[in-house]
């Protein structure tokens, strides 16, 4: 088991390497995390202006308004999320090579909003704002590595006004990116001349069709959503962090499924998609963090009798309402445990089935596409999640039972390995002591 | 004064050690300066530290972090995995602890070469 344990750890913690210290990876995940702020106030919003009974309590006429009223919050910021990503990513692309960082923000900006349709219908002069959210997601990406790298090609290979002695620094510096800038958007103005005579028309439309509507309907079902969640245990049990590798791949697809939710809860139409990036944070980690362990402090506070386990509960309880469970996980322990295999990996994938049907049968509404922050503790998530629905909070409680049963026998034989050798330590303890006294009075 | 970095995913479970370390730190009347940041945040942060910690799960970023931390000499390593299961406040601030004092005694060694 040992020598399996050992071969695993040295495939995974290269992939592990590899995939966090990618530096598009990581620009990525960085980039998303400079939007998250916007995101969340975005929902904050979304979620006041869908207070429940609100409907019945206002006149119609007044519930309109009050929306109405709400509303730019979370258009200004949630539902244009990519371009947040974007200069985000941008930024941070640049960042790590140690270059002016914001110019690599506006640089990569301007690059997708050149290859932006700027007309909607009859209309010049406008961007369509739905391109900015999840329609726009992955060519913003792409746009903002590629701006990015040739933004900063272009500043390696020193393509700058040299400005004479005597200048200010800030004056020459800001003619320094001048050249590469220049370069940069030319090459994205020329990308665009080129796709406006294909039949795709435009870049953006390219991307979607052939890369992004792919990808989401392949990420938006039950396979590839069992795999991703498979994953993250899979590393988490060799004690690597599962989410933050997993989700660098994952988000963009579980971002731009989220937003479509979104757009379709606010006009008051029929939800997309179940798998969504709440989906997976709220109905799947947000128990108490990756594998669900609130479910097990709660059998620990419940079944167990060794010090050890009682101890833990104590110590992961207060951490695992707001879904940090680091210390169940290495406390446990859960890494390299084979006893807690089973039901590591069996308990988040029952789950994940459990939902999914739940939510696309109707039993359970589909997730709203606000983004609750990942700290908020379970039940309170499920009813934020699902767009201020109770049910969203009932589905939470059916997934803390499930991970409850599945790991009940497992964690039974674990507290009485426990039990046992805390026994045997006090018995042990207590003959030592009794010998010592006895030889000390002889 | 000495200064204790420690990082992770976000700064959340590590978190939970500062608080365990630094009680651990008043009790022996050392003086530390103890605080978490995320991952992406601690490259940054080194600059201000002494030693540089991270936690289990993070583990595949010490490479990356040792690069950084060689330029500034700052010392860095991985949070034993049972220590950081436990929250075990003394057993991490002796390791971060022994970290200072041996970089510090590499350091006076090489100085005295000179």
């Amino acid at each position: 088991m040992n020598k399996i344990m050992n071969v695993l750890e040295e495939v995974l913690l290269p992939i592990a390497d590899k995939l966090n210290n990618n530096r598009y990876l990581t620009a990525l995940r960085n980039g998303f995390m400079v939007a998250l702020p916007l995101i969340i106030f975005g929902s904050i919003f979304v979620v006041i202006a869908n207070f429940p009974f609100l409907d019945q309590v206002l006149s119609e006429e007044a519930y309109t308004a009050y929306k109405a009223a709400l509303d730019p919050a979370s258009a200004a910021t949630l539902s244009i999320m990519g371009l947040f990503v974007i200069i985000g990513i941008g930024y941070k692309m640049v960042e790590q090579r140690g270059g002016e960082a914001i110019y690599g923000g506006v640089v990569a900006l301007a690059s997708f909003l050149i290859l932006t349709p700027q007309v909607l219908e009859e209309t010049t002069g406008v961007i369509p704002t739905n391109v900015l959210g999840a329609e726009g997601m992955f060519l913003g990406i792409f746009t903002a590595f590629i701006a990015a790298e040739l933004y900063h090609f272009f500043v390696r290979r020193n393509l700058t006004i040299k400005m004479p002695e005597g200048v200010p620094s800030a004056v020459s510096r800001s003619f320094s990116a001048l050249i590469p800038i220049t370069f940069t958007l030319t090459i994205f103005l020329v990308i665009r001349v080129l796709f406006s005579l294909t039949a795709y028309e435009t870049v953006q439309n390219f991307i979607y069709t052939l890369i992004q509507e792919p990808l989401t309907a392949l990420g938006s079902g039950l396979p590839a959503t069992l795999i991703a969640v498979l994953l993250i245990q899979v590393f988490w049990f060799f004690g690597l962090h599962g989410q933050i590798i997993i989700n660098s791949v994952f988000d963009p697809i579980w971002y731009s499924l989220n937003d479509q939710n979104l757009a379709a809860f606010q006009a008051g139409e029929e939800l997309p998609n179940v798998v969504t990036k709440q989906f997976i944070d709220t109905f799947i980690v947000g128990i108490g963090g990756s594998g669900m362990t609130l479910a097990v402090i709660i059998a620990i506070f419940v079944v167990t009798k060794s010090r050890q386990l009682k101890e833990l509960g104590k110590l992961g309880g207060p951490a695992g309402i707001f879904n940090v469970n680091e210390p169940v996980i290495f406390g446990l322990p859960v890494i390299m445990n084979p006893l807690i295999l089973i039901p590591w990996l069996v308990a988040p994938v029952v789950v994940a089935i459990v939902t999914y049907f739940a939510m696309s049968s109707g039993f359970v509404p589909k997730p709203a596409g606000v983004i609750v922050p990942w700290t908020t503790p379970a039940l309170l998530s499920g009813y934020l999640a699902t767009g201020n629905n109770i049910m969203g909070a009932v589905m939470q409680l059916i997934n803390i039972a499930i991970v409850f049963v599945i790991w009940l026998p497992f964690l039974k034989v674990l507290d009485n390995q426990y039990y046992r050798e805390e026994v045997s330590v006090d018995t042990n303890d207590k003959n030592s002591a009794a010998t010592s006294t006895s030889t000390t009075t002889a | 004064m000495k200064r204790i970095l420690l990082a992770c995913s976000s700064g959340m479970s590590t978190s939970l050690l500062v608080t365990k370390m630094k009680e651990e730190a008043e009790k022996r009347g050392e003086e530390v300066e103890v605080w978490a940041v995320a991952q992406d945040k601690a490259e940054q942060q080194m600059a201000h530290a002494d030693v540089l910690l991270v936690g289990p799960q993070m583990r595949f970023m010490k490479k990356k972090f040792t690069v950084k931390g060689d330029q500034l000499g700052v010392p860095v390593d991985v949070i034993d995995a049972v220590d950081y299961g436990r929250v075990d406040g003394t057993s991490v601030l002796e390791k971060a602890l022994t970290l200072i004092n041996e970089q510090q005694r590499a350091l006076q060694e090489q100085g005295g070469e000179k």
